[in-house]
């Protein structure tokens, strides 16, 4: 990949964070062509990624949904699996301005469509109904240790507690940890990545591990 | 924007809901599949919080989350 095309991607990424910052209008559109991107540049199947889905209530508040799959919102993967990809957006007033908000986030790495065979699954709600830690792990495994405890006899119904994870964080993970082909060369992704997290990281909103009472 | 927008009416997001709930081996309509959720009652939440999210689309006072 030259130089000039690595320029100009990592331009346009610039350029969507300060949109989605910025929190107008546009912002949802923003996030969404920044997510897309990030995913095509890296552990995408072809094009057509993911969607936004704005639905009948007022526009204050959107999906980003993986593309494939009716209600399944999947994005597929170049090893032939896929993600689960699922982040719900709304506009918040701060004064005389807006900021754009995540609710909540779902990423889950699966190798089947249905859902059946998933492997791990990041979870962030903003405000949980449930006393599990409101950004989470969980992990379709066996554990080794059949006293441990875990929560209802199984390690995938444990929820461990995580700080945000962004989907940078996540991508890097599907490429480093489990072998998932990246589109583009690791100069470059790890670059593009890293950028984009950065401001990820400066305004993410940290949750409480569980309830207070 | 380059993304496409995926505009869904109230019957599509409950279609939805309730497709992929029963997809992931939850049958429940989608008022009780909320009500659930909402009150903690549901084995697996987080397998389904992807669907329940999609409910926040709707009104506030969209018959889906009158409690019976």
């Amino acid at each position: 990949m030259s130089v000039p095309e690595q320029d100009t991607y990592l331009g346009r990424i610039r350029e969507l964070t300060r949109t989605y910052l910025a929190g107008g209008p546009d912002c949802f559109g923003a996030f969404a062509d920044l997510v897309g991107l990030l995913l095509r540049l890296t552990v995408q199947l072809g094009t057509g990624g993911i969607v936004l889905v704005p639905g009948p209530r007022p526009r204050d508040r959107m999906i980003v949904y993986g593309a494939v799959g009716d209600e399944a919102s999947l994005v597929p993967l170049t090893n032939g699996a896929f993600l689960r990809l699922h982040i719900v957006l709304f506009r918040e007033r701060r004064g005389d301005d807006f900021r754009l908000k995540v609710e909540q986030a779902v990423y889950q790495y699966q190798l089947d469509a249905l859902g059946s065979r998933w492997v791990f699954r990041y979870d962030y709600l903003r405000q949980p109904p449930d006393p599990h830690p409101a950004s989470h792990l969980q992990i379709r495994g066996k554990l080794f240790e059949a006293e441990a405890g875990v929560y209802r006899g199984m390690l995938e119904r444990t929820h461990f507690p995580t700080g945000r994870v962004s989907i940078e964080a996540v991508i890097r993970l599907l490429i480093e940890q489990f072998g998932v082909p990246a589109n583009k060369p690791q100069d470059f992704w790890r670059r593009v990545l890293a950028e984009s997290e950065a401001e990820f990281e400066r305004i993410a909103y940290r949750p409480l591990s569980g309830p207070s009472r | 924007m380059e993304t496409q927008l995926l505009e869904l009416s109230r019957d599509q997001i409950v279609a939805r809901i309730e497709r992929g709930a029963k997809s992931r081996g939850v049958f429940l309509a989608a008022p009780e599949l909320l009500q659930q959720y909402r009150e903690g009652r549901l084995e697996d939440p987080a397998a389904v919080a992807d669907l329940v999210a999609l409910a926040a689309l709707l009104p506030d006072d969209d018959p889906l989350f009158v409690r019976p």
